[in-house]
């Protein structure tokens, strides 16, 4: 059997394993902190990474600084991806230049940090407005069906495609919300984690157990990576309550999910669909 | 930076001593494949016979500085013992592989002395010492000295029959039979990893594991291989959603990722490989 699974040949060397050259791969929410770095990674694979964003964020400018680093080609393009119309003129405008759309990364989410203070703190679940929970609900649930039904459609046409979503360890466990106390405030005051981040990230891995079996056939593996928090400057008091948490006792560095990340984009993981791979520092094994 | 992002360093074993047990199985010969073909420097334990001609074959592919065998029966577990403590002396194990299990009809696969019903306490046993008492035994004698390395990762080979339990829809009018102490004794691994997880996970050390689906070995004819077209195979193809049962060198990425920096922040994990069996 020829097959270019086989010991022998391609696996027995990671470069081919995890080989990306020629292929198309697009990143929601990609200028963002962890897109440009799902980006990164797909570049040094030898990939073409294609970075969906709102005009604000600057797609064009993420993709052009990637596109120069790695001397891949790199698209940056300002898309809602809330809107079906738009999804459908990227998917139009990447196969008439690529002809194939290879990998889907819905990373895209609202997530708006855990503010603190005032009489009425929104993001409690008493006080949490309608309008915040469809907003959050579109960017991060719509938004990734939306995308998966356009492109993933298109890789089950052709008989092979990956979709990864990235979920989150709150994904898999509540968030802690006594991680977020401040000291002198009432309890009715005190920020917390928002409900939706934990119902899009949670309906994320639903949506990926159901394209996984929709499309087990059609050559379209569909699976989810749940990371945990990244370290970005936190205040030191709340670093010391969140490493006791974790074992390996510490935040993720920024780049550290870009294993997961190609992992799952490639062959290494041919068998692999459906599944749900928790990053988390070994956060929820305890 | 903690890794490098080029894909062939992110994923790479070089200068890396990994330990493989069973390195001779049907997965074996894939796992000791592909660390020796990924620079890494293979420490194998097993017993003579298939290792010993294996040994040669490495050697000669790769060079003989580049393989270790230790030659012991491992359900003599103070000859283990002892060869482990020779191990951790000589070499500084960075990646610890527990792939060993015995699946044979002495450990109650396709005997009916490994049934439900009928299961002897001696297949029960030499399950539990497999799937338990041998990875407790390499992580102790090993794990000491990656402690005071602070670095070390463990990867422990469990099943999918760890989380769900045969059918035996699959197994009815075969001579195929999957023990009972075969599920118990790979689920308690997984407990087992995330004990360690959890308890050295300060000193950076990872533990995880790997639960791979339906990888018939088709390749050779060891007690528990299938031949191709057997109607047996269909039956597992048709429980995936894949529609196929898993190539042994589909495991190789999962490997290299839990060996390699990669996973630097993933521990106490199962890490499914299943063609999506546990799915559905």
């Amino acid at each position: 059997m020829a097959d270019k699974l086989e010991v022998t040949e391609a696996t027995k060397r990671a470069q081919a394993l995890f080989d990306l050259t020629g292929r198309v791969a697009v990143i929601t929410g990609g200028a963002g902190l962890l897109g440009t770095k799902h980006a990164e990674i797909i570049a040094a694979a030898g990939g073409s990474p294609v970075l969906l964003d709102l005009p604000q964020a600057k797609p064009e400018a993420a993709a052009a600084a990637i596109a120069t680093k790695y001397g891949v080609d790199a698209t940056g393009l300002a898309v809602d991806i809330t809107q079906l119309a738009q999804i459908d003129n990227v998917r139009n405008e990447l196969l008439a230049r690529f002809r194939r759309i290879d990998i889907l990364i819905n990373n895209a989410a609202n997530n708006p940090k855990v503010e603190s203070g005032g009489s009425k703190v929104w993001s409690r679940l008493e006080n949490f407005p309608l309008e915040v929970w469809n907003d959050d609900l579109r960017v991060g649930l719509t938004g990734a069906f939306l995308c998966s039904r356009v492109f993933g459609s298109e890789m089950a046409k052709r008989g092979k495609g990956v979709i990864l979503n990235i979920a989150s360890d709150l994904a898999v466990i509540a968030p802690d919300q006594r991680l977020y106390r401040q000291e002198g405030i009432p309890e009715d005051q005190q920020p917390v984690k928002p409900v939706t981040y934990s119902v899009v990230k949670t309906g994320l891995i639903g949506l990926t157990r159901y394209l996984a079996t929709y499309w087990a056939t059609s050559g379209v593996r569909v699976n989810a990576i749940s990371p945990g928090g990244v370290f970005n400057n936190q205040p030191p008091a709340f670093l010391a309550e969140l490493h006791q948490r974790i074992p390996l006792a510490r935040m993720a560095h920024a780049d550290e999910y870009q294993g997961s990340i190609l992992f799952l984009c490639s062959d290494a993981s041919s068998y692999m669909t459906g599944a749900n791979l928790i990053v988390d520092g070994g956060r929820t094994c305890w | 930076m903690l890794v490098g992002l080029d894909r062939s360093s992110l994923f790479s074993l070089q200068g890396k001593v990994a330990l493989l047990t069973g390195a001779s199985g049907f997965l074996g010969l894939t796992f000791a494949e592909t660390l020796l073909a990924n620079s890494a420097h293979l420490i194998a334990i097993g017993r003579p016979g298939k290792l010993s001609k294996q040994e040669q074959v490495w050697s000669e592919k790769y060079g003989s500085g580049r393989v270790h065998c230790y030659y012991v029966d491992m359900y003599n577990l103070e000859a283990l013992a002892k060869t482990l403590d020779e191990i951790a002396q000589r070499h500084a194990v960075d990646v610890l592989i527990n792939n060993a299990h015995e699946l044979a009809p002495s450990s109650g696969f396709n005997t009916p002395a490994g049934s439900l019903d009928q299961g002897t306490m001696d297949v029960w046993m030499r399950n539990l010492t497999a799937g338990v008492c041998w990875p407790a035994l390499t992580v102790q004698k090993i794990g000491a000295g990656m402690k005071d390395r602070g670095r070390g990762s463990i990867i422990n080979i469990s099943t999918m029959y760890a989380v769900v339990a045969p059918r035996p829809v699959l197994y009815e009018g075969t001579t195929f039979l999957n023990p009972p102490a075969y599920s118990a004794s790979k689920a308690a691994m997984i407990a087992f990893t995330r004990y360690v997880a959890s308890f050295w996970g300060s000193y950076g050390i990872r533990a995880n594991a790997i639960l791979p689906g339906p990888f018939s070995n088709t390749e050779d004819a060891g007690p528990n291989s299938v031949q191709v077209g057997d109607p047996f195979i269909e039956r597992l193809k048709a429980n995936t959603c894949l529609g196929r049962i898993g190539r042994a060198g589909e495991l190789a990425g999962a490997l290299l990722f839990l060996a390699s920096e990669a996973s630097s922040y993933v521990t106490g994990q199962s890490i499914r490989v299943d063609g999506e069996w546990t799915a559905v």
